[in-house]
Order: C-alpha cells, then structure tokens, then sequence
C-alpha cells in the first residue's frame, strides 16, 4: 500500500503527453465529429404514409385520445356521445384500419414487412456508428499504448476509483491519481458529450434541421404506432378506454367561476 | 393557429407585412443562392433563418413585392430542393399570387392535381387546393376536398378552422360548430378558437330556427371561457357584452338553474356589466398606446361603437 502523507512520485517523460495524451484526445474528438456526421449522412427521415388510408389509421387513435383528454373542455354531453359513439362503432368495425379487409390476420412478420425492416436497418445502422469506431480506437490504444500512465490528476481520490482510472495497468501500489492511457481513452468516451454540444451546436442541431422543412405539418408526419404492432388492437383497446370515459364540463358554471375570478381580482 | 382568425388578423396586419417586407433587401443581402456560389458556412444555417424566410416570402407576397419573392423562394429551393413538399407549397402560392387571370389559376388548380396523383399525402399542396378553389368560388368543391383531407388527418386544429369557416359562409351553422368543436378537441386551450365557436353559436341563436336558448346559453359559455384562458382578450368580452344582452332581450333566462347550459337572470346582468366595464378599460388603455396596438384598430373602434350604444341606451 502508498504510504499515507508520502507523495508518491514517477518520473515520467514529457513526451508521454505529446504522443499519447494528445493524440488520443484529438482522435477521440475527430471521431465523434466524423461519427455525428456520418449519423446525418444515413440517417433516413421518418418515412411519410403513402396513401390516405395509411395517413388515417396512424391518426385515428389520436383523435380517440384527443376527445378523451379534452371532451371535459369544450364538449356538451350530447356532442360528448355522438363522437364517442362515432369513434367506438369506427374503432370496432375497424373503419379506421389501412385494409380493413385484413383484419384479424396476424401482423406481418418485420423482417419481411419492408417497413419493418427499413425501421430495422436505422436501427442498425445507428447501433453500427458507436460500435465499430469504439472498437478500432479501443484496439488501437490496446495496441499501442497499453500500460502507460500518462496523467496524474491534482487532487487525490478513494480506493474505489482504481478501477475506473488505471485500467490496464495492474499495479497494486500505484496512488489512484495516476490515470493509464486506457482509461483516459474511457473519460474522453463518456465526457466529451458536453465538446460536442460545443462544437456541433447544442443538441445536433444538424441533424435534425433536414427534417424540420420537411414537416409542414408536424402532426401529419407523427407515427404513434412501432413497426410490427396490430393497429387493430391498438383500436379495440382505445375503444375500450373511451367506453368508460366519464363525461363532466368544465364549462357548467363558467359564469360564476369567472364572475368570482374577476370579482377577488 | 387558427386559419380563419388568422385571415382576419392578418387582414388588419397589413402594417407589420409592410414592415418586413422592406426589410427584405437586407435580410436577403446575404443571398448565397443569388451569386451562384454554395450555401457558406458563414450564414447560419438553421431553421429559424429558414422560417424568417418563409415570412418574409409570405409578407412580401402581400405587399406586391414579387422580386423579393422570387428571391426567397429560390433561396429555399436551394437549400431544400424543388421536392420538397413544403417548398412545393410556397411555390404553388407564388405562383397562385402572380397569376394574372382566371386560366392561369386554372393551371395552377390542374398542376395540383398532378402533384397530388403522384403523392396523394402532400399535405401543403392538398391545403394550397382548398385555398385556391375557394378563391374560385368553388366553395363546396373546397369543402370536398378538405373533407377529404381532414378524413386522411384529422388531427390538423387549422384545417377543422377553415372548414369551419367554408361551413360558415355556406350558412350551414351546425356543422361549422362541429368543426370548431373538433379544433378545439385538438387544442382545447386556444380562447381565439373559443370565442368564434361563441360568434358562431351566437349567430346561429339569432337565426329563427334551432334551439336558440340553449345555443346562446353555449355561446356565453364559451366567451366566458375564452375571457378565462385569456383575460385582456377583446373579442372574448365584446362577445359576451353581444351574447348575455340578446339572452336578457329575449329573455331566455330563467329564475332558478334548472338547465346547466343557461345562466340565471342575475348571472347574466353581471356578466353584461362585467363585459363593458372591461372592454371600457381595454379601450382606453389600447387607445393611449396606439402605436402598439395599430394592427387591431378596427377592432378597437368597434369596441368603441359597442360601449357607445350601450351608453346611449341606459
């Protein structure tokens, strides 16, 4: 164990900080540049329905759960139940399903749904973005730099953070300062989250600039529903939700309401 | 928000268009598109820029500035491309503005319709149609075409606003209430939308047929809700001052709450003095601060009008 109160020191060679420090620094930086841009690069914009019918299905459980949340502010209790019932016969009969003749079959399979599977491959494709980098620049300071302490950090730290700061260096003794060139690879990975922000605009804002023009209307572009789910039994559970629905106005009484509002003011 | 509040807003707004529109020279000084090099780094490229320009289309659009137009949309097309569906829209109003006679409407109307047999789910260009037959007079073509919209997306709060008000100006009041109802089932704290459904119930309660009580009962309801949401809001207090002086004309009131829809007599005179004394002191203080208020003069000195009849009349 370091002997308590005894500054522990190494003797290390400044060169250590011009060719690994740096070095893994600017390509971490680099890399995660390069990583944001490629990300805009493939990134495909949610696809728009292609067909009224599909446009209608992907909207009608809003409306459902639009005049469940919000009936108690506008609607009287007549008009309350003919969209109830309107909305409840239409989600039965699936008049709101795509292809209402296919209802009841069992969703398509999405690895070969080619909607599915386009939602797949995004997926993919962004999970391959972090992936391989994080291995090539792993391996390459595996490679080349392992074993090097390279930093020591200004202000002691517990036991505990031995782990975290001296990966690949198995040496018992060492003060917890000492940081090894793997685990500086390891902060700048989870830390430069906040460079980025300042380099790329805060919160990518690249990324999703494309896509703002593209939605004139925000809402018509929306899809509640994930790739593989059954609209129809989104349906049949909505209707179910809106047939216990209670109805109460907030406009019964708004006269007084209002009246003592403006009389305490 | 609102399509129809909107155009009426607009309508009295002219100052401000004319206002940004001179500002179009220096605001498209910068123009990467217009001396042929590639959008630069060095103007920002984010949306709010875009969004400015997209403004700053429409206003120059309204004030006759077609040149600055132009200029604006060819910038978007560059940023965006011509497929765009939003730009496809701007395109097709520049074009429905510049057009100098009835046929070239027409084309203007066909080449709709080819974009939409391509991709029936262009949104902008779908709403461009309805707009561009109702200029026509084609209005229950309009009415047509928006239903068809809103059964393919009937979660757009503007489009029930503006079929509302197709509704409306083909007299068939019932369903113009249903599609406010709609908007606001969408947006249920929007007080603009509140008080034209109240406008609306209170024109139809004026009508002879129809359950008028009741409609004028709502139609207190939703400017009293509109003046809740919002408690400097003009048209909410004129409605009301409109709506419980008609109720307390034709004596629909009734001594004791029996129905919920209607207030008692004496709600209904409170609400009344309320409505004056609050429009009286919105008036005086808008008219002080004219300049600020320039946009919503003519519904200042409506206001105006009002308070002078019901002075007159006590």
């Amino acid at each position: 164990m370091a002997v308590q109160g005894v500054e522990q020191t190494i003797l290390r060679d400044p060169a250590l900080f011009y060719w690994i420090l740096f070095p893994i620094t600017v390509v971490m930086i680099l890399t995660g540049i390069l990583r944001h841009y490629a990300t805009v690069l493939m990134n495909t914009p949610p696809k728009s329905p292609s067909t009224l019918a599909e446009s209608r299905e992907r909207h009608a459980l809003l409306r459902g759960v639009n005049l469940r949340n919000h009936a108690f502010a506008v609607l009287d209790r007549e008009a309350f139940e003919a969209r109830k019932n309107y909305l409840l016969s239409g989600y039965r009969s699936g008049a709101f399903l795509k292809d209402p003749n296919n209802r009841g079959q069992p969703p398509a399979n999405p690895m070969t749904d080619p909607q599915g599977m386009e939602a797949m491959m995004g997926m993919l494709k962004g999970n391959m973005m972090m992936m391989i980098p994080q291995t090539l620049i792993m391996s390459w300071i595996n490679a080349f730099f392992s074993g090097f302490v390279i930093l020591k950090l200004p202000f002691p730290l517990t036991i505990r953070f031995k782990s975290m700061l001296q990966s690949g260096v198995m040496t018992r003794d060492l003060d917890v300062r000492w940081v090894s060139s793997l685990s500086w690879y390891f902060l700048n990975l989870m830390g430069l989250q906040s460079v980025f922000g300042f380099i790329l605009g805060s919160d990518n804002a690249a990324n999703q600039m494309a896509q703002q023009m593209g939605m004139a209307n925000p809402a018509a572009m929306m899809n509640p529903m994930q790739p593989g789910q059954d609209p129809d039994k989104l349906f049949l559970a909505e209707a179910e939700n809106l047939e216990v629905t209670e109805h109460f106005c907030i406009l019964d009484g708004v006269e007084e309401r209002v009246l003592q509002n403006f009389a305490t003011a | 928000m609102a399509f129809a509040e909107a155009r009426e807003a607009n309508g009295s707004d002219l100052i401000s268009a004319l206002h940004l529109s001179q500002q179009a020279p220096t605001i498209l000084g910068h123009d990467p598109a217009n001396t042929g090099v590639a959008p630069s780094t060095s103007s920002a490229d984010t949306a709010e820029e875009y969004g400015q320009i997209e403004q700053l289309l429409l206003a120059c659009l309204r004030t006759g500035d077609d040149k600055s137009a132009h200029a604006c949309l060819d910038r978007l097309n560059h940023r965006f491309g011509a497929s765009n569906e939003r730009v496809m829209g701007l395109r097709g109003l520049y074009q429905e503005a510049t057009a100098k006679d009835q046929p070239a409407l027409k084309k203007c109307l066909e080449e709709y319709e080819r974009i939409l047999s391509e991709n029936p789910v262009n949104v902008p260009i779908m709403k461009r149609k309805v707009a561009l037959l109702r200029s026509l007079n084609r209005s229950s073509d309009a009415i047509a075409a928006l239903i068809q919209l809103l059964d393919a997306i009937p979660t757009d709060p503007e489009a029930w606003c503006e079929l509302a008000d197709l509704y409306q100006s083909q007299g068939l009041g019932a369903q113009a209430i249903f599609c406010l109802e709609e908007s606001l089932l969408i947006a249920p704290n929007s007080w603009n939308v509140h008080a034209r459904l109240g406008e609306l119930l209170y024109v139809c309660a004026s009508s002879p047929d129809g359950d008028a009580p009741r409609l004028a009962g709502k139609s207190v309801q939703h400017f009293c809700r509109s003046i809740e949401l919002c408690d400097d809001y003009l048209r909410g207090y004129y409605g009301l001052i409109l709506a419980s002086s008609h109720m307390l004309e034709k004596d629909y009131a009734h001594d004791r709450p029996s129905e919920a829809a209607i207030p008692s007599k004496k709600t209904l005179v409170q609400l009344k003095s309320l409505g004056l004394q609050k429009l009286g002191d919105i008036v005086r203080s808008r008219s002080v601060d004219d300049q600020h208020w320039a946009s919503s003069r003519s519904e200042l000195i409506a206001a105006k009008e009002l308070l002078n009849r019901f002075e007159k009349s006590q």
